[in-house]
């Protein structure tokens, strides 16, 4: 036991699969052991290793992008740095990546830490052009640094000897840009105590409102904190807008410097091939005919010509029209004489004929087709890219870049991504956010039907596009104006871009369409039930009687507020109505496109504004229900009346 | 599990006690960096996600 208090500990740190666990087992051998860390399942490795007649213990923690923690193994990450204080810490880098990771590094150097920076996959990184010196690199971080491939226990003698021969923590840190390198020395000049981050380190946090070195700071400065909180509180809200952009721009700048003369790329004609893609489709010339051409052939084509048309054609036309219903239905009926139990099963609204068929015949295609292409894009990486390519014009509608992920989640399930819009960093953009969600982004099943059915109408898939994109820029740009607060600020690491691997793809497709299908399957059924129980009671009656001047006001037929009053069951379940109106040859061009925008504007379903209430809260979810329905049939009537009028679709 | 949209890893701890946020069933994990919904396969398809891993892992 004594031995082990005694022993200099070597802790390994960095980010998730760059090769620490391999690095550890190389250092310890067999001689390891695996435990939760106290207090947490988050399991740490320790074991021991022999330099140069020196017994070390090494530490394996648990992958971390930041000294600033999220997640609980980053947090186990952390602690052991404050409370083990190692002899030696390993920061383990991919040398592929090493622009991203370098950042940490600079974080770990601003802390004092007793650093050695390990670049490992060496090897990948050179097939990739990347040519390092490695000598230059560690003159301009001031901290050794060893290059390795471990897997192949290439370099391990270097470490070993760089291990052996550590001659203490690095150098200062450079200075940031010069306002907030004066905040950060203000702040710090407060710090009296000893922490194990060193001041700076500490005040740069706490500047970033980790919770945790706030506490930390409490306790050690004691009756001193009185005079550093209001000096805390005054730099956090003058810089509540930009500090982490700001501090993340700096710490790029600084690893662009570190970088100079130590690294160097193939030029720029010779990128590979997902490093050019990633530059293209961010950038607004090329990055928005890139998403255009996303759109087409991901959306227009292939989830609306092929999945809402042939798929659902052949699915819902051949397979259950002419086997499947027939048989089904005979079956039904036979089970029993009795009209409202027949009517129930297998009628107008039955459970067979609405929730099963409209579930398995015209959802599921649509949806299996919209989520592969979504799971293709997802796999690629393009997302973060479409976010940044956004975020300039999102500014203007009191967005961020950072509202790609409900919207684009959005068109999945609109319930879902209200409550991802909980992630946005002010209550404006959530506020926003939520509206643009209910209005104008359809579900990927409302998405494929419209496409299917508007794809056959000349002309009018453009106009509902156009109506859709025109009212969702407007109402975004009218609540950033009515609404008060600060523009978000939006920075985010790009993760690099890649070929979609065929196994995640079909694996991620394959997991949305089940949950997908068991979420909507008994919303269907219910749904079913409550509109053969209106049919029965005269009830349906009643309301589709009230609904009728609304829908005969637009100009559709009354048959019309059936499919507005399945949609607000399920958008989708609103949209597999219009499908059925439409092969019943029941609507024009011009009728057709009203109803599709005006159901696609049309208020959003109850599992939605359930949601709503519970991100917004009542008053809020109420007001944007009523704002919505408004607007949606204001939008259904006039656009009724300048098709009619300019005769465009006739 | 790698996020789809930062690409960084979702520890397994996270799982999906994180969801079940709007009530209804659907298996998802959100990434404790950027929120973002990833697909949460069952046993199935879960093990055909990672079979590579768990050879090496034994």
């Amino acid at each position: 036991m004594h031995d082990e208090v005694t022993q200099p500990k070597i802790v390994l740190i960095g980010n998730p699969n760059v090769g620490k666990s391999v690095l550890f087992n190389v250092l310890t051998g067999s001689y390891t052991t695996v435990s939760n860390y106290p207090g947490t399942s988050v399991e740490v490795s320790r074991g021991r290793c022999r330099i140069a007649d020196r017994t070390y213990e090494v530490l394996d923690t648990p992958g971390m992008y930041s000294l600033m923690p999220i997640t609980e193994e980053e947090r186990v990450a952390r602690k052991i740095l404050l409370d083990d204080r190692p002899h030696i810490l390993l920061h383990v880098v991919d040398a592929r990546n090493i622009e991203r990771m370098l950042p940490m590094t600079l974080q770990l150097i601003e802390a004092g830490q007793p650093l050695i920076l390990v670049v490992n996959i060496l090897d990948e990184a050179e097939r990739l052009g990347m040519k390092f010196d490695l000598p230059q690199l560690q003159k301009n971080l001031g901290i050794p640094v060893v290059g390795t491939v471990m897997k192949r226990r290439q370099g391990l003698d270097d470490l070993q000897r760089i291990i052996s021969s550590y001659q203490g923590p690095p150098p200062p840190a450079e200075p940031y840009a010069a306002d907030l390198e004066a905040d950060i020395v203000r702040l710090a000049g407060f710090l009296t105590a000893e922490y194990p981050l060193g001041a700076r380190a500490t005040a740069i946090l706490l500047m970033q409102r980790d919770q945790e070195v706030e506490e930390l700071v409490q306790r050690e400065e004691g009756d001193g904190f009185p005079l550093i909180a209001p000096v805390l509180h005054s730099i956090k809200f003058s810089r509540r807008a930009d500090l982490n952009l700001q501090i993340s721009l700096e710490r790029k700048r600084h690893t662009r410097k570190m970088l100079d003369g130590a690294l160097s790329q193939e030029v720029a004609d010779q990128l590979p091939f997902s490093e050019r893609l990633s530059r293209l489709a961010m950038n607004p010339i090329t990055g928005v005919p890139l998403l255009l051409l996303v759109l087409y052939f991901g959306l227009y084509q292939f989830v609306g010509n092929f999945g809402a048309g042939i798929l659902v054609d052949f699915l819902e036309g051949t397979l259950f029209e002419e086997y499947i219903n027939p048989a089904a239905i005979s079956f039904l009926n036979g089970l029993t004489d009795t009209y409202w139990l027949r009517e129930l099963l297998a009628g107008e609204y039955g459970l067979w004929t609405l929730g099963v068929r409209y579930a398995i015949a015209l959802i599921l295609p649509i949806v299996g087709t919209f989520f592969l292409v979504f799971s293709i894009l997802e796999d690629t990486g393009y997302f973060p890219r479409l976010a940044m390519l956004v975020d300039r014009v999102f500014k203007q509608i009191g967005l961020s870049g950072r509202a790609v992920i409900p919207m684009v989640l959005g068109f999945g399930c609109d319930t879902m991504a209200t409550m991802v819009t909980r992630t946005l960093e002010t209550k404006r953009e959530r506020v926003i956010a939520t509206i643009l969600l209910a209005l104008a982004i359809p579900c990927s099943a409302q998405l494929g039907v419209i496409l299917g059915l508007l794809s056959v109408v000349p002309g009018s898939l453009m106009v509902w596009l156009l109506v859709m994109i025109g009212v969702f820029l407007l109402i975004g740009f009218l609540s950033a104006k009515v609404l008060p607060g600060d523009n978000p600020v939006f920075y985010m690491e790009i993760p690099p871009m890649r070929l979609p691997q065929l196994r995640n793809v079909l694996v991620k497709t394959l997991t949305r369409m089940q949950s997908y299908f068991l979420e909507i399957l008994p919303l269907f059924l219910v749904a079913s039930v409550i509109l053969w129980a209106g049919k029965m009671s005269g009830l349906l009656d009643v309301v589709v009687e009230g609904m009728t001047p609304v829908v005969t006001a637009l100009g559709l037929p009354p048959q019309a507020s059936a499919a507005f009053i399945f949609g607000f069951f399920r958008r989708d379940f609103g949209a597999a109505g219009l499908y059925d109106l439409q092969t019943a040859g029941l609507l024009s061009p011009t009728q057709l496109t009203v109803a599709a925008v005006t159901l696609t504007l049309f208020v959003p379903c109850i599992a939605q504004l359930l949601m709503m209430k519970k991100e917004r809260g009542l008053k809020t979810a109420l007001a944007i229900f009523f704002f919505v329905s408004l607007l949606a049939f204001s939008t259904g009537w006039a656009l009724n009346k300048f098709l009619l009028t300019t005769g465009i679709l006739s | 599990m790698i996020c789809g949209f930062c690409s960084k890893e979702i520890p397994d701890e996270v799982g999906l006690n994180s969801c079940g946020g709007c009530g209804s069933r659907c298996r998802k994990i959100h990434c404790p960096y950027c929120g973002y919904a990833n697909p949460a396969p069952g046993k199935l398809l879960g093990r055909l996600l990672q079979p590579k891993k768990k050879k090496e892992e034994s």
